[in-house]
């Protein structure tokens, strides 16, 4: 058997798993008490759960095309822990390929782990590479809200606005490189190459959400749909891609920036 | 009595410290299972220029989004990563129809349920993708770039963003031109900037570029009393 897949293996992923979902719940469960507390009612509370849950569909399983990706030099457990905690796609793909670069392994995350020695490197690269903000968190965290709490607390007009900027501010890095951002080659999930493919499903998303937004207005009925109309736009998008894919010539979808 | 903030920093707090613990141990259990221990020379190797780029990052990316993911899902978020691509657009697009402002009290309840709910179904998803991936290899043929559905999840970035920011930049045109425009000016010179150096950049001159605009008096009444109410 595998030495990276051994029933060891899972059976420490499966701890970290259950932790992770411990602590979700726990956080979960405190956070709906005082939701009923402060008068939340229970269907915001429920809508804010669905809308998330569809939200995260497509991003987890990209998440774990990653882990596909992996798995052929790391074997699927290391991936599958890595990019449960703390992980993020960009992080893990890096730090893999610069342990083993470390260690004269010029075929990187290209070819299968042989080595236990190799392995357990590349684990702990991975692992105590990625920890920084659970050092800090915990003695910033508390400070850094107050002061923010305290600037916000003085003009809540001027807070509200700031807010607003600082959302924008984190969408249009995303937006911006869906229009000229060049793709990432160590990444062959991720193919985010500015293009027609990339504009497309930014526009059409974009339309979608605007549409149903303006549907919502004029017809009050339909306030029900307002909750999904984010991750359904998603999804239409993905959807706009893919029949763009298809229907046009291929000498049509043009990756300007690749 | 301590407040639901200082009572959600306290055991944020016991969290994170058990989940440092808990992570570092992953490695530790590798290393004596298979009685292979990393040479120092090689770790530090690694390490090192892994470090230099996610050690500042990471401080970065703790002060860019603790504003925006309130005190729990602040704690959550960074236990479980994937923030930029997950977290953060399950929190902005809850409290946007929620209504409520992440700095409120409903706002960070809004913000944990968000969080928490997207950390479960993704730990969910992701363990039930190895389990088939382990077993038929199902997940891996509709992720793949063979798979007919793989020019859609090339795109899942555009699409989330662009769902998510619609009602933003209609509601808000006048805070997006100042970051947009300097977010391409960086692309158009350097295209291989991560989102990780452009998230500062951005969020920095939208916050610069709105304060003026605010100061200026450019906001009209109605865009104030939009946010007034949420």
């Amino acid at each position: 058997m595998d030495f990276k897949s051994s029933p060891f293996m899972y059976a420490v992923g499966i701890i970290i798993v259950l932790f992770v979902l411990a602590q979700s719940v726990f956080f979960l469960v405190r956070a709906v008490k005082r939701g009923k507390e402060l008068g939340i009612s229970s269907e915001k509370m429920k809508n804010t759960a669905l809308q998330s849950a569809l939200f995260s569909i497509a991003p987890a399983l990209s998440i774990v095309a990653t882990v596909i990706v992996l798995s052929g030099a790391l074997g699927v457990v290391l991936p599958w822990i890595r990019l449960t905690v703390i992980g993020a796609i960009q992080y893990e793909t890096s730090s893999a390929q610069s342990a083993l670069n470390a260690m004269g392994n010029a075929a990187g995350i290209s070819a299968a782990i042989t080595d236990p020695e190799q392995f357990t490197t590349v684990a702990w690269v991975m692992t105590v590479g990625s920890v920084m903000p659970l050092v800090i968190l915990p003695f910033v965290l508390k400070k850094l809200q107050k002061g923010i709490g305290k600037a916000m607390g003085k003009n809540k007009v001027w807070a509200d606005i700031m807010s607003a900027a600082a959302f924008i501010g984190i969408i249009i890095a995303f937006v911006g490189r869906a229009i000229l951002g060049t793709g990432d080659k160590s990444l062959s999930t991720i193919g985010d190459g500015a293009g027609v493919l990339s504009v497309t499903g930014l526009l059409s998303s974009v339309g979608f959400m605007l549409l149903f937004s303006f549907l919502v207005k004029k017809f009050p009925k339909l306030k029900k749909i307002e909750s999904f109309a984010m991750p359904l736009s998603m999804f239409l998008g993905m959807g706009m891609v893919l029949l763009v894919n298809y229907v046009f010539p291929a000498q049509y979808l043009i990756e300007w920036r690749y | 009595m301590k407040s639901y903030f200082d009572k959600t920093h306290t055991w944020g707090r016991i969290w994170t410290v058990a989940a440092l613990i808990i992570f570092l141990m992953m490695p530790v259990a590798f290393s004596i299972h298979l009685d292979a221990w990393p040479q120092a020379g090689y770790f530090f190797k690694g390490l090192a220029s892994v470090a230099i780029i996610f050690y500042p990052t990471g401080i970065i990316e703790v002060i860019s989004y603790a504003p925006l993911l309130g005190a729990a899902g602040t704690y959550l978020s960074f236990v479980t990563g994937n923030i930029a691509n997950l977290k953060l657009p399950c929190t902005m697009s809850a409290l946007e129809t929620s209504g409520y402002s992440v700095s409120s009290e409903e706002g960070e309840v809004i913000s944990t349920i968000a969080v928490a709910v997207s950390s479960i179904v993704t730990t969910i998803i992701i363990a039930i993708g190895v389990l088939l991936m382990s077993v038929t290899g199902f997940i891996r043929e509709i992720t793949s770039p063979d798979s007919p559905i793989y020019p859609a999840f090339q795109q899942i970035l555009p699409c989330l963003f662009g769902a998510i920011g619609a009602t933003y930049f209609y509601k808000h045109w006048k805070i997006t031109i100042a970051p947009l425009v300097v977010v391409l000016c960086v692309l158009a010179f350097n295209g291989g900037t991560q989102v990780g150096v452009l998230i500062p950049i951005s969020v920095a001159v939208a916050l610069i570029a709105t304060h003026i605009m605010y100061k200026k008096g450019v906001f009209g009444r109605e865009e104030t009393a939009d946010n007034q109410n949420g």
